[in-house]
């Protein structure tokens, strides 16, 4: 089998730190990522099925873990060496298509009575991610056993599968687990007449697309810093469009506030007195959360989804203005309006249609470029690129299995 | 303080008891004194005062001494310096007098065409009473002399001839300081010149420099001055000298409304002919000085003498 | 020695000044100074198809202006009594004055202002007037802060009149503050300062730099707000103002006039008085005398300090550079006083303005090339922003013309100004708003004006600032587009040589990294043999275009 495969090596580890800081994605050549020939993972248990990934995409977390930029609160979450990739489209043995829903809970874990959480269908909020029958892993993609989907092939329990639609392609089918991210994120902001959006990547898209088809009638600003990204965010709903440093002042004319300015007379726009309902923040960076809390109002909240690591803030307007400060991590199960639970990945499939998110799938590579794919999707934005995939369809491994 | 004060007046007295060589012997009693042809008061000959080795020196003095000296002293405030704009060749500049420092005050806020081109007209009998005295005023602020009472036909000529050349004239009307910190009745000098001269007085009023170096003291006190330079004034057609003072003294006093209230008071009140008289309240001593505490403008605060950091 | 002599008489300190003259290049001219914002150019303009028309010298000031001042008042033109029989004791007197943006740059102390309100100010106080207030007619640009006042109109009138809240700015959102007066039969509102409506007698103090200054246009436009103003700061309007500089083809100062009327049939007294001054921006000697020579004439002493200027700006940071041209005050000369009823004083103060402006020029051109220098009336102590960039180049300097535009219909513009992305957060708030959000979405003054207009014009904030700060009001950037709209409906092409490319981007033109990528460019659109005209517009003049 072929496959990239993440090890735990310390100086590697360093050297693509430095790397990356340099020129984002650049770990890839010189971290503890290789490309190596290994034997297919066995199967952990007699449930569980093999899968061979038709499209994987890369994610920013895969990214930040590459360049050496993963948070420690990680370490004891993921087990080495493993092979990275979350976002699959591919066959089973039947040759039916699925998609993945990389959250390894209690199930996948053969843990009985399961954790509240799952017992309730919340796979994300899962309290076992490190117990069970598997090494420790929150997702395929971090856990040594299952293997990722940036190989040939890897192991899968049948509770993380779904079905794919024959009228949906790869491209369409492999955004549908950002999407549920986005689904998911979206959701908490349910209800707010303003949204601001920070970051329009693949996570701020997908988000402003969920937004939408939940609030038509919201009124939607978003931050995108590249032309093709302003116009991707204003086609998938953003009512405003604007780049990042412009969002407190448009955030103030859109929501009819007034401007409050740190040292009288200088007139920079520091915060608003009022300001949106919600932020959806898909950066996750100090300035975006700063951000963020300059302009929701008092009483608002700000949704996080974008992983956000070790950022320095001021909380005072936290407190003074009383703002939420929420997560937004993966997906499980959602309440519908009527009341009935469903999936976030039905949710996100129905969205991946609806809206053409296949449409932002914007090059696949083969493994063996692994390294030019890591540093387009590191400079995705630049490079006039939203979300970039190994594709696997093609790889003469994948039939020799 | 007192250690200097004690110096300087044993200095003093070192002078004043020291005994010929060092001073002149004193005539003896019974004796005739020489006849000789007086070179003091308004004789005093002081042409070499405006040559150009003089005038350069002057100018040092002015602006490496004078000027710093009264930027701590007096942190003048200079105000309507712009109605000087229009003004062309020789003035006559009329101001009120308080102090000793008045002159040196005048030498640097006076604007600059005239600045360096101005004579100051000085009491004959105090100034030019002695020849070392003399040369001093005559080298330092440019003095020539003239008489307090009344100008005399020789200091009228020269001032003329002075003017005719281009020199501008500085001169207290009141003919001295101010006793009390109130004003005197101008006198008719400056108006008669400027007459005689055909050409346009300045009124300007001093404020505060009584504060300073009061008549009677020695030590000067660091204290906030104003100055305010008023439009220029040209006799009428067939004006006599009297009328033409009695019109200055009025301009002095608007101005000096001006300083302590504001220019629109002082407008309205000088068409009405109410400007408060320069010379106070023809009253006891006591309540012209408790009537002089007024006089300072409420609305200023004291300017910093430090930069602001 | 002044009082009896003749206020019309003029100094005569100089030699006659020159009149303006259209310069015919060829291979024998030198390069032509251009301004460039806070920097300088010199630049070879093709021969054989290229003319530089230059500024008639500055015409000798009035010798004894105070006099003049005194005259004018006494001697008044048109239907109106002299000032002093207009005053008694127990009147409203209200004097309203010209702001910021007059003249500029600003001039030297004293400004024409103070001489004038004190003149004023004098026949009041001999006619025992107590109510009096003194109005900065800012309209809605930014507030004038202390030191600005205090140079107008000088200490002496400051200290007197603003401690007691006698002398202020203009505030046009003051809900008690202002008053509609009526509407003109073309449905126009009229809206006014309520003191001013409410006075016995407005005397207002003008410094017409320009032809589009001064008559109705000062109280009408200078003493009204939003209200009034949308109805002739209009893309339609300014599109009908051919040229907004001359009054006679200008829809802009028709409706002001039409206002003017209703005003003054409300019964509102208007004693107006009006001045001129000569072009003498850069001064006859000193630091600065060099921009306003013919670059032949320059002599060692000119050449050598244009290149040490030149060479020291340029190693400076704009910061400072700013800083020293913001500090330079022009040693302007008032050319005529005349006061009394607005129409015949305005009518002998277009006359004066033309006498020191005007420039003959046959004909037009395919190409016309313009220095934009660092200032316009909207950014004294400022920053000189890409809007701002916009309306000096096609708002005033394109509209410097009588009879046809110096340029074709659908030729090019190019001019020369750095045009950095830089805005002046206090002064224009909402230009940065407009920068960010309007001119993103669209260029098109029409659809600027129906979808953004009023949310601008009624936002909270910029009121609040307007009002309380020293923003210029949220609806102005609007007002500076539609300045330039009826060129950006005139040319073909607008090239800005140096400018910052996503600035000039933003704005819908094209930017050109020296004048010869220019002409290049521009050869697209109008033919590589074009004809071109320089105007070496500051000083300023009008170009008669036959």
């Amino acid at each position: 089998m072929k496959a990239l495969q993440f090890k735990r090596n310390i100086g590697r580890y360093a050297a693509a730190r430095i790397a990356g800081s340099f020129t984002p994605g650049r770990g890839s050549s010189v971290g503890p990522l290789k490309l190596a020939d290994l034997d297919a993972p066995e199967m952990p248990g007699p449930d569980w099925v093999q899968v061979r990934p038709r499209l994987s995409g890369i994610c920013g977390s895969d990214l930040a873990t590459i360049d050496g930029r993963s948070a420690r609160y990680f370490e004891p979450l993921v087990s080495f060496p493993f092979v990275p990739g979350h976002e699959v489209v591919g066959d089973l043995a039947d040759g039916s298509r699925v998609v993945l829903e990389p959250v390894l809970g209690c199930v996948s874990r053969n843990l009985d009575p399961t954790c509240p959480a799952c017992a309730a269908g919340h796979l994300g909020n899962c309290q076992h991610t490190t117990f069970g029958d598997l090494e420790p892993g929150i997702q395929t993609g971090s856990c040594h056993d299952t293997g990722g989907g940036w190989a040939t092939a890897f192991a899968a329990h049948p509770s993380q599968l779904h079905p794919v639609a024959d009228t949906l392609s790869d491209e369409a089918a492999v955004m549908i687990e950002p999407t549920a991210c986005g689904v998911h994120a979206a959701l908490k902001a349910q209800g707010a007449a303003t949204i601001a959006v920070l970051g329009a990547g693949t996570l701020g898209l997908v988000t402003i697309a969920a937004l939408r088809a939940q609030n038509p009638d919201a009124q939607i600003l978003a931050t995108a810093r590249y032309p093709h990204q302003r116009r991707l965010a204003a086609q998938l709903g953003a009512d405003h469009v604007v780049a990042p440093p412009e969002i407190r002042r448009a955030a103030r004319r859109h929501t009819g506030s007034r401007a409050i300015s740190l040292h009288t007379d200088d007139g920079a726009v520091d915060r608003l007195s009022g300001g949106v309902d919600a932020v959806v923040d898909c950066v996750g960076s100090s300035e975006s959360i700063t951000d963020g809390l300059a302009i929701t109002r008092p009483g608002g909240r700000i949704v996080l989804v974008g992983m956000p690591s070790q950022v320095s803030l001021e909380l005072t307007p936290l407190w003074h203005r009383e703002i939420q400060l929420i997560g937004a991590y993966t997906y499980g199960t959602e309440t519908s309006a009527d009341g009935t639970p469903v999936r976030t990945f039905d949710l996100a499939a129905d969205l991946v249609a609806s809206a053409d998110l296949g449409q932002l799938v914007s090059a696949v590579y083969p493994l063996n470029r692994y390294q030019d794919a890591l540093e387009h999707a590191a400079g995705a934005g630049r490079r006039g690129a939203v979300k970039i995939a190994f594709d696997l369809r093609s790889e003469k491994e994948r039939d020799q299995l | 303080m007192s250690l200097i004060t004690r110096s300087l007046g044993r200095a003093r007295a070192l002078i004043t008891h020291s005994g010929f060589p060092y001073r002149s012997a004193p005539t003896p009693n019974g004796v005739a004194p020489a006849p000789q042809r007086s070179r003091l008061g308004s004789d005093f000959d002081t042409a070499w005062a405006r040559r150009y080795p003089a005038r350069l020196t002057r100018a040092a003095l002015v602006e490496g001494i004078m000027r710093p000296t009264m930027t701590i002293l007096a942190d003048p405030r200079v105000y309507g310096q712009d109605r000087l704009e229009q003004l062309d060749g020789p003035v006559i500049f009329a101001a009120n007098h308080h102090s000793h420092a008045d002159t040196p005050l005048m030498l640097t806020t006076i604007p600059d065409p005239w600045r360096h081109r101005m004579v100051v007209g000085a009491a004959a009998d105090y100034f030019f009473g002695t020849r070392i005295g003399g040369t001093i005023a005559a080298l330092t602020i440019g003095a020539i002399p003239i008489e307090r009472t009344k100008v005399g036909r020789r200091s009228a000529d020269m001032t003329r001839e002075l003017i005719d050349d281009g020199w501008s004239l500085l001169i207290f009307p009141e003919g001295g300081r101010s006793p009390d910190g109130w004003g005197q009745p101008f006198r008719g000098g400056a108006a008669y010149l400027a007459i005689r001269c055909d050409v346009p007085v300045v009124p300007i009023h001093i404020q505060g420099t009584g504060r300073i170096l009061r008549k009677g003291r020695i030590l000067p006190q660091p204290s906030s001055t104003t100055v305010t330079f008023g439009d220029p004034l040209v006799a009428h057609d067939g004006e006599n000298a009297r009328r033409f003072a009695e019109r200055l003294e009025a301009a002095v006093a608007a101005l000096a409304d001006e300083a302590t209230t504001d220019w629109w008071q002082a407008r309205k009140r000088a068409h009405a002919g109410t400007s408060p008289d320069l010379t106070g309240p023809q009253a006891g001593a006591w309540r012209r000085i408790w009537a002089l505490g007024k006089n300072d403008r409420q609305t200023q605060t004291r300017r910093r003498r430090w930069p602001n950091f | 020695m002044s009082s009896n002599a003749d206020p019309y008489k003029t100094s005569n300190k100089h030699l006659a000044p020159r009149p303006g003259f259209v310069l015919d290049v060829d291979r024998t001219s030198p390069p032509i100074l251009f301004h460039h914002g806070d920097q300088f150019k010199l630049e070879k303009l093709p021969a054989g198809r290229s003319r530089v028309i230059y500024p008639p010298e500055p015409l000798e000031g009035l010798a004894d202006p105070e006099g003049a001042i005194r005259h004018a008042l006494a001697n008044p033109i048109g239907d109106s009594e002299p000032l002093a029989a207009l005053l008694r004791p127990d009147m409203k007197l209200t004097i309203a004055f010209d702001d910021i943006s007059l003249p500029l740059p600003p001039m030297r102390r004293p400004d024409i202002r103070q001489r004038i309100i004190e003149a004023v100010l004098d026949l009041a106080a001999e006619a025992g007037v107590d109510d009096v207030h003194l109005i900065a007619a800012l309209a809605i640009h930014r507030r004038m802060t202390e030191d600005e006042l205090r140079h107008a109109v000088g200490d002496r009138v400051y200290d007197a009149f603003a401690p007691s809240g006698r002398l202020y700015n203009h505030d046009a959102e003051d809900p008690d503050g202002m008053v509609v007066l009526g509407e003109t039969p073309h449905g126009e509102d009229v809206q006014f300062s309520r003191r001013a409506a409410e006075s016995d007698l407005v005397v207002y103090v003008n410094i017409n730099i320009v032809s589009m200054d001064g008559g109705h246009k000062s109280t009408a436009t200078g003493l009204s707000g939003y209200t009034s103003l949308r109805h002739h700061h209009n893309v339609h309007t300014m599109r009908n103002s051919t040229s907004f500089m001359d009054r006679e083809n200008s829809a802009l100062h028709a409706s002001n006039w039409r206002m003017g009327e209703v005003i003054r049939d409300a019964g509102v007294k208007i004693f107006q008085i009006e001045t001129t001054i000569n072009n003498n921006t850069f001064g006859r000697t000193g630091p600065l005398s060099v921009l306003q020579k013919r670059e032949w004439e320059w002599n060692a002493k000119d050449r050598a300090s244009f290149i040490a200027m030149q060479k020291g700006l340029e190693v400076l940071p704009s910061k400072a550079r700013r800083k020293i041209f913001s500090s330079w005050q022009a040693p302007y000369e008032m050319t005529s006083i005349q006061a009394g009823e607005v129409e015949a004083v305005h009518e002998i103060t277009t006359a004066n303005v033309f006498k020191q402006q005007s420039v003959a020029v046959e004909g037009q051109t395919d190409i016309l090339t313009m220095g934009l220098p660092y200032i316009c009336p909207y950014n004294v102590n400022s920053i000189m922003n890409p809007i701002l960039v916009m309306c000096l180049g096609l708002g005033y300097f394109f509209n410097m013309y009588r009879g046809k535009p110096l340029v074709r219909e659908g030729g090019v513009l190019i001019m020369s100004h750095p045009t950095p992305w830089e805005f002046h957060p206090v002064h224009h708030p909402s230009y940065i708003d407009f920068f960010e959000e309007v001119l993103a979405d669209t260029t098109d003054p029409i659809e600027i004006e129906r979808k953004y207009e009023k949310k601008y014009a009624e936002d909270e904030w910029y009121i609040h600032l307007y009002r309380n700060s020293y923003a210029y009001h949220g609806v102005h950037p609007f007002y500076m587009w539609y300045w330039g709209s009826h060129a950006l409906q005139h040319l073909g092409r607008v090239i800005v040589v140096g400018g910052d490319p996503a600035a000039v981007q933003r704005m819908g033109f094209q930017s050109a990294s020296t004048l010869q990528d220019a002409l290049e460019m521009a050869s697209d659109v109008v033919g590589p043999q074009a004809t071109i005209t320089h105007v070496k517009n500051p000083p300023i003049f009008m170009s008669d275009v036959t």
